[in-house]
């Protein structure tokens, strides 16, 4: 082992940066810049046919965060692998930094402040639980894997995190992380009769859970299952949402012309509940080419997963892969009425950078599976660190 | 080796794992799982999608997704808009509505419960720092602080610039004449739903959207309202009575013009008003009346011919049925006529003409006249009244009914009988309703010849009998006194009286029932000690009509000395109370 881990030399595999960019997938991301125009459409049409103040700030980011997202894709998957615990440890502090500031000063805080940047440790986290998962059963082999002490750490490496960010609260948040925690749990090939069980034991905590949920939490879940009951109070996002996504039809009011987003009957429109403005203006066809680019570029994380060599970058692109499907799935499943409103923005799409920062970097990561696809990798460790 | 079942090219990586325990089956079964692992997070992947989109289109295709009403669903507190005005028969506004505010919070918008409750209690420092300390801290959604905000006071709490306190656009119920027509208008709660009085009574039609900008128009007239409320205070306060009533009411329609409780309380302001002041003494309270209820046994008598002017009674001395002495509260011990028992309000000659009706033929009567039944005035705060049950209705019944004990109606009924002993006859239900025709459906109970004479007893009860106190010149006002004992522990109680009287002006052509009453009042120098009737409740139905006899439209006239002459010939006094 001591000789061969010397073989695995970063020049070895190493193509030119040249080569490297060649080799990215381009199509993908121009799906990805697809997505983010139509965000900025929509938030132009939201303040009302002006670029100010939502679109133009929301272009800018982009265009730091897409250069992140090449930079991402085009470094040395094993570099990842290498910072894949540190990384995690990271975020883990500043987890703990944000609780600590949160107690100090006033309640309900989940940013830090560095230097010019505003950093919601939890998002950073949903990418660092993945890594970090990938990182832990990249060095287990298939028997390991299946052995119940190999959950101890993988648990470990979910749940403390998922609980600072729960008391945060942000329960939206924390089940990102557990859901994409799960899924590599489940595609590292832990015993099928472990989540069957874990399925049923959260059924059963449902009703004991509940009572620590937060009353606003609670009344989220109760306006969920009857958003009718209190339509001006509660249910009143729900409601306006529902009808506002029918008021759209097949082909939309037209670009600019949605009265309920216009008029501002929706609250938080440029933000979670960005989906119904487009589809109140582009129609149900609006939302259907958007939920398609997101499914291209995310079937497009699983295939790399499939396709990738070694099992860190399997893991990784399915794990980041679902991340950020859940992203998806739980803003519109919300806005549509289908689940409770946990307050998940719409990735690339809602104003905002911490969800749109949280998606490039994931997808540069995947990008850079898909780039390094073919490289094998050690299972004790990158050779990088 | 196993190298070949990991598909691998070593000539690429040049990794080679190390060897593991089985031979190529589990490591084929690793990859079959982790394939089968991948395809079916691919197939959940793709399902979700499918839902997103169905869902999609399920809500795009809706046909009538259209903002709805959602009226009736509401859990907020329902904020009143627009109740109708009360106004009185000349469109006098007798309660409206302002526009007020009310501030709520949204708790889950506070931040610091404790310092956003004390700028607000400096503010409004009416409200407990506790209770609204907790209110803010509860996390609801909405928290009621303080209804009704003054102008000043809201403009500091949205200088407060806490975005948790809202505001909530309210109507509040105002009524400009305050206490005046209390006991008529009744209240409303915090909430505008009215609790008392006509507010009570007609809340269907006074909160239906529909008619809420049609006033409601009663009866009452204020002026005269007010004139009545005046002089009974006055009253009240001269004999330190402890409470007094009174009424004006229309004989040929049956509305009630003026009425009036004392004590009473501001419809405005109703914390911390006693039962008391609620309590409404004409149409709530019931009452032994006493002496103004003989004019419903001479009446019945004459009616039926039982008596004529012409006939009378012995009344030398007290009348003794069984364990009862019958005494006269104005004795003259001598054998009086018709017309002279009705003056001199002898209790001995009522007693004796009442047996001479008979048992049945009083109970029918005052069947007849609405007494034995509860008022069906529009009001909620309505006394039933208090009579003897049918088998206990025996003759020493009859005899203390006669004269007005042993049965307590409210003063409201009183005045309707009254009226219909006055008008010709016709029995007119009584209404708080201007324009109502409730007239119509009037019950003939006496013929207009008995009216006739009965006008002219009453007349002369005030030109020669006990109610001379009560003669508003050039009004024609007749009439009849009453003073009874109140009942307490059993029995009479001499000093506890209810003084009233059953005032009707003009006597030639009756138009309105005046009626006083005093609850307990006393003596004064001016009135000799004497708290009857006659003395402490004929001057306030004079000065009362005097008052407002020209705002009802009676004009001052010299006498048909004809009308009571008839009867005047007939009593051999010089003086009587």
């Amino acid at each position: 082992m001591r000789g061969a881990s010397r073989m695995f030399g970063p020049s070895r595999v190493n193509k030119s940066l040249w080569q490297r960019l060649r080799g990215l997938s381009w199509s993908m991301v121009l799906v990805n810049v697809l997505i983010a125009c139509i965000g900025f459409a929509i938030l132009y049409s939201v303040a009302g046919g002006s670029l100010d103040p939502w679109a133009s700030t929301q272009m800018k980011r982009f265009g730091i965060l897409f250069v992140a997202m090449i930079v991402i894709a085009v470094v040395d998957i094993r570099v990842w692998m290498a910072l894949s615990y540190p990384a995690w440890f990271a975020c883990l502090i500043m987890l703990l930094a944000v609780e600590i500031a949160g107690a100090v000063g006033m309640g309900g805080q989940r940013w830090l402040d560095i230097g010019p940047m505003r950093v919601q440790p939890s998002e950073l986290m949903k990418i660092a639980v993945v890594m970090a998962l990938a990182r832990y059963f990249h060095g287990r082999d298939f028997y390991q894997s299946r052995r119940l002490t190999s959950l101890i750490i993988p648990a470990m490496l979910i749940l403390i995190p998922a609980s600072l960010v729960v008391i945060q609260p942000d329960l939206g948040t924390s089940i990102t992380i557990v859901g994409g925690g799960v899924a590599i749990l489940f595609l590292a090939g832990l015993p099928a009769w472990i989540f069957w069980s874990a399925g049923i034991a959260v059924a059963a905590a449902v009703p004991v859970g509940w009572q620590f949920l937060h009353d606003y939490q609670k009344n989220r879940v109760l306006t969920f299952l009857n958003p009718e009951s209190d339509p001006l109070g509660a249910g009143y996002q729900i409601t306006q949402s529902k009808i506002a996504l029918g008021s759209g039809g097949l082909t939309g009011k037209g670009f600019l012309e949605g009265t309920q987003s216009q008029l501002n009957f929706l609250p938080e429109m440029k933000t979670d509940f960005i989906y119904t403005v487009l589809a109140e203006e582009f129609g149900l066809v609006g939302g259907i080419i958007l939920l398609g680019l997101y499914m291209v570029v995310l079937t497009y994380g699983l295939l790399t997963g499939i396709g990738s060599r070694s099992q860190y970058g399997r893991l990784l692109a399915v794990g980041l892969s679902c991340t950020l499907y859940f992203y998806v799935l739980i803003n519109v499943g919300m806005v549509m009425g289908l689940l409770p409103v946990v307050g998940v923005p719409l990735p690339m799409v809602s104003y905002g950078g911490s969800a749109m920062m949280t998606w490039l970097i994931a997808y540069g990561l995947i990008l850079s599976a898909a780039l390094h696809r073919h490289v094998n990798l050690a299972p004790k460790g990158s050779g990088l660190a | 080796m196993n190298a070949a079942a990991f598909a691998m090219d070593p000539t690429r990586s040049g990794y080679v794992p190390s060897k593991r325990r089985g031979d190529e089956q589990p490591v084929r079964s690793q990859l079959d799982m982790a394939r089968g692992r991948l395809f079916a997070v691919m197939i959940l992947f793709l399902l979700g999608f499918m839902v997103m989109i169905g869902r999609t289109v399920e809500l795009g295709m809706r046909e009538n997704a259209r903002p709805r009403s959602f009226a009736g669903q509401i859990e907020v507190p329902p904020v009143k808009v627009g109740r109708a005005d009360i106004r009185d028969r000349n469109g006098e506004i007798m309660a409206t509505n302002l526009r007020t505010s009310s501030l709520f919070a949204d708790a889950t918008q506070i931040r610091d419960a404790s310092a956003a409750s004390h700028d607000l209690v400096k503010i409004l420092p009416q409200l407990s720092l506790a209770d609204v300390e907790s209110k803010l801290a509860s996390g609801k959604k909405f928290v009621w602080l303080h209804r009704k905000l003054t102008p000043r006071q809201k403009w500091q709490v949205n200088a407060l610039g806490n975005p948790a306190f809202r505001f909530e656009e309210e109507e509040e119920r105002v009524y400009p004449h305050g206490r005046l027509a209390s006991h008529i208008m009744g209240y409303v709660d915090v909430d505008g739903r009215g609790l008392g009085g006509v507010e009570h009574f007609f809340e269907d039609r006074l909160s239906d959207p529909d008619r809420h900008k049609d006033a409601l128009k009663l009866s009452i007239d204020m002026r005269v309202q007010y004139a009545l409320a005046d002089e009974l205070e006055t009253a009240r306060r001269v004999h330190s009575a402890i409470g007094a009533a009174g009424l004006v009411f229309d004989v040929t329609t049956g509305e009630v013009v003026a009425l009036v409780s004392l004590p009473d309380y501001d419809p405005n302001d109703i914390r911390g008003v006693s039962a008391d002041q609620l309590f409404n003494r004409v149409t709530q309270g019931v009452y032994e009346l006493g002496s103004t209820f003989k004019t419903f046994t001479f009446a019945s008598a004459l009616d039926q011919g039982i008596v004529s002017l012409d006939d009378g009674y012995d009344a030398t001395k007290p009348l003794v049925v069984g364990r009862f002495r019958i005494r006269d509260d104005h004795p003259k011990s001598r054998y009086l006529t018709v017309p002279e028992i009705f003056a001199f309000s002898s209790n001995i000659g009522t007693a004796q003409m009442a047996l001479d009706v008979g048992t049945d033929g009083q109970r029918d009567f005052l069947e007849k006249l609405g007494m034995l039944r509860p008022s069906t005035v529009e009001l909620t705060e309505v006394g039933a009244p208090m009579y003897p049950a049918p088998q206990q209705w025996k003759k020493i019944s009859t005899m203390t009914i006669s004269y007005g004990h042993g049965i307590a109606v409210s003063p409201l009924q009183l005045a309707v009988g009254t009226a219909a002993i006055v008008n010709g006859g016709r029995l007119i239900p009584a209404t708080l309703v201007a324009d109502s025709d409730g007239y119509q459906n009037a019950t003939r109970v006496i013929s207009e010849k008995t009216s006739h004479t009965m006008n002219m007893l009453l007349r002369m009860v005030v030109k020669k009998g006990t109610a001379g106190r009560a003669d508003a010149v050039g009004y024609r006002v007749g009439g009849k006194t009453g003073t009874a004992e109140k009942p307490a522990n059993g029995r009479y109680n001499r000093k506890a009286l209810i003084s009233s009287f059953m005032g009707v002006f003009p006597m030639d052509d009756p138009r309105y029932v005046v009626f006083a009453l005093l609850d307990e009042p006393k003596g004064t120098k001016e009135t000799y000690g004497f708290a009857s009737g006659g003395w402490t409740a004929a001057p306030v139905v004079r000065n009362v009509v005097l008052r407002t006899a020209p705002l009802l439209g009676v004009a001052p006239e010299g006498e048909d000395e004809g009308l009571y002459q008839q009867v005047a010939m007939k009593i051999n006094d010089k003086k009587g109370h």
